[in-house]
């Protein structure tokens, strides 16, 4: 059984609550267990976030479509945007065994979304930028 | 489901050649988007068997034209296309009678800068109803839907009748066949989204129904949405200075493209510029920049 | 999202209610920075009502453990509940600083500071 999910909301900060309270009521509904919840509204938001400062950057800001399909153990998300592309694999990761004092301040959001997806892929072209982010769980 | 974002980008996705499309090239691979321009390019009756598509023949009925033959049963030709391959620009248009004035139905698509498709214009006229002189000023120049120049005492009545601005009659109630023809249109090209500008906030809301998103232009949406609150900006400046800016026009869908046409956005520091939207075929995106909206 | 700050003994409390994402990460970082140039740099975050933080918290956070710090204060973390747990787990941010069950033994951290 597959169940799909749709969303779509400007690119401004102020959207972020929204689709996390999307993604959290999806969970819901599927019964997937908090922890996997907290995870997917992590890396919706950190991924909307760089859309934000990043791919409308300098632009009216356009869209973002959230698509969320659920299937036997799996979530799939899909992020739209129509803006600048921005690879996550071509941004900085953070080193985390840094002591304090030498610590940036930047690089942990698309960190969080590698570690907390199972999958993660990114394609870009002329109909828009999408990041497909896959994470499975326990029924 | 969305089939086409697993693809990656490929520097030759229009195959060997996009300006001349021969029938071989049109029947070996279903998957290579075509070009406006390409279709135009085709023998004429493959083309025709293509463009047919674009007028819904229940539409077509209404006004006793034919499907096949875009003639009436006079056998006069009610449907005019206008071609222009060198820019990649389709225009259709179709008249209930010959020497009318207005088409109640014109389309016009383009091929865009990146390899897309842009839905330039898209009007339903009921050729019936009253016609209000907003395309003219007292001068007889072109307003160009109230963007060039004005038509303020045309546009008043127009309003009063509860036209939208750039409307020269009221509409015909079709849109959603057009714009399951154009899709399907679309579909026949291979092209998985359409673009455009939308002209008028009241446009913008009407293909959010339709199910665009926004490349462009969301947040701005967001921001009238706002600033027509209790307290905003805009709600502020529907103070009757003029005609359009009357107290209660915040609450309709064309209330408020009345005072947007008429300058309002001067309050935020805007304008209604730089607007795109997108709609991928077969898909709504659910986009609702104003809840509970009464049109 | 809403922040309360006020004093007990040695040390500053700053109780966050909601979510600190990029939106609302400004708030929180600049009600810890007023405390830090009023002078008042013994700072604990009270985060029992919040049940979601993203990498912008995370920033917030840093910034004010920095700031305090080199002040001789800190920043000490009161009631963290468990998806921001996880986050500050993910950066490795749980070992670089403190973190107390309640306000109530985080204020009292202060206390031997002040004592030694």
């Amino acid at each position: 059984m597959i169940n799909s999910y749709r969303m779509t909301r400007a690119a401004e900060l102020g959207s972020l609550a929204h689709f996390r309270d999307f993604v959290e009521e999806v969970c819901n509904a599927q019964g997937i267990d908090e922890d996997t919840a907290y995870d997917l509204k992590l890396a919706v938001d950190e991924a909307c976030t760089n859309v934000v400062q990043h791919g409308y950057a300098g632009m009216n800001p356009g869209s973002i479509m959230l698509d969320m399909t659920v299937s036997e153990g799996e979530v799939e998300v899909r992020l739209t945007d129509f803006g600048h592309p921005f690879e996550p694999s071509s941004a900085p990761k953070p080193d985390i065994t840094l002591p304090l004092e030498e610590r940036s301040m930047g690089g942990f959001g698309l960190f969080f979304i590698y570690e907390t997806m199972d999958a993660v892929d990114y394609v870009s072209g002329e109909e828009g930028n999408t990041l497909i982010l896959r994470k499975r769980f326990e029924e | 489901m969305f089939q086409f974002l697993q693809r990656k980008q490929e520097p030759d996705k229009f195959g060997p050649d996009p300006d001349q499309l021969s029938i071989r090239q049109l029947l070996d691979d279903s998957s290579v988007p075509i070009s406006i321009k390409a279709v135009l390019n085709l023998p004429e009756h493959a083309r025709q068997r293509l463009l047919r598509v674009l007028l819904p023949p229940h539409l077509l009925a209404r006004f006793q034209i034919k499907p096949m033959t875009w003639r009436g049963p006079d056998g006069d030709e009610h449907v005019r296309v206008v071609m222009r391959p060198e820019s990649g620009l389709l225009r259709v248009e179709a008249r209930h009678a010959g020497g009318a004035q207005d088409a109640f139905y014109s389309v016009e698509l383009q091929d865009n800068a990146l390899n897309g498709i842009d839905l330039n214009l898209l009007v339903l006229n009921d050729p019936m109803a009253p016609r209000f002189d907003t395309d003219f000023d007292e001068d007889g120049r072109q307003t160009q839907f109230g963007t060039l120049r004005r038509n303020l005492k045309e546009e008043e009545r127009a309003m009063a009748a509860g036209l939208a601005p750039g409307q020269v009659r009221s509409g015909l109630q079709a849109s959603r066949d057009v714009f399951q023809n154009l899709e399907t249109f679309l579909a026949m090209m291979a092209h998985y989204s359409v673009f455009l500008e939308p002209l008028t906030y009241a446009s913008a809301w009407v293909f959010e129904r339709r199910g665009f998103a926004y490349v462009r232009g969301h947040k701005l949406m967001d921001d009238i949405q706002r600033e027509f609150q209790d307290g905003g900006r805009l709600r502020k400046a529907l103070d009757g200075s003029t005609p359009f800016r009357r107290p209660e026009q915040w609450r309709t869908v064309r209330g408020r493209a009345w005072a947007v046409h008429d300058g309002i956005l001067a309050e935020m520091d805007q304008t209604w510029d730089g607007l795109r939207m997108v709609k991928q075929i077969g898909q709504h995106a659910g986009a609702n920049t104003f809840p509970d909206a009464v049109y | 999202m809403d922040v309360v700050v006020y004093d007990e003994r040695q040390a500053t409390i700053i109780a966050v209610e909601g979510s600190i994402d990029a939106l609302t990460a400004d708030d929180f970082l600049q009600a810890m920075q007023a405390q830090i140039s009023g002078g008042r740099t013994r700072l604990v975050a009270d985060l029992s009502e919040v049940s979601y933080a993203s990498s912008a918290g995370l920033r917030a956070i840093l910034v004010a453990l920095k700031e305090s710090r080199q002040l001789g204060g800190d920043l000490r973390l009161a009631a963290v509940r468990k998806g921001v747990y996880r986050v500050l787990e993910l950066s490795g941010f749980n070992s670089i600083l403190k973190i107390y069950d309640d306000v109530e033994t985080a204020v009292a951290s202060y206390d031997e500071v002040a004592q030694a």
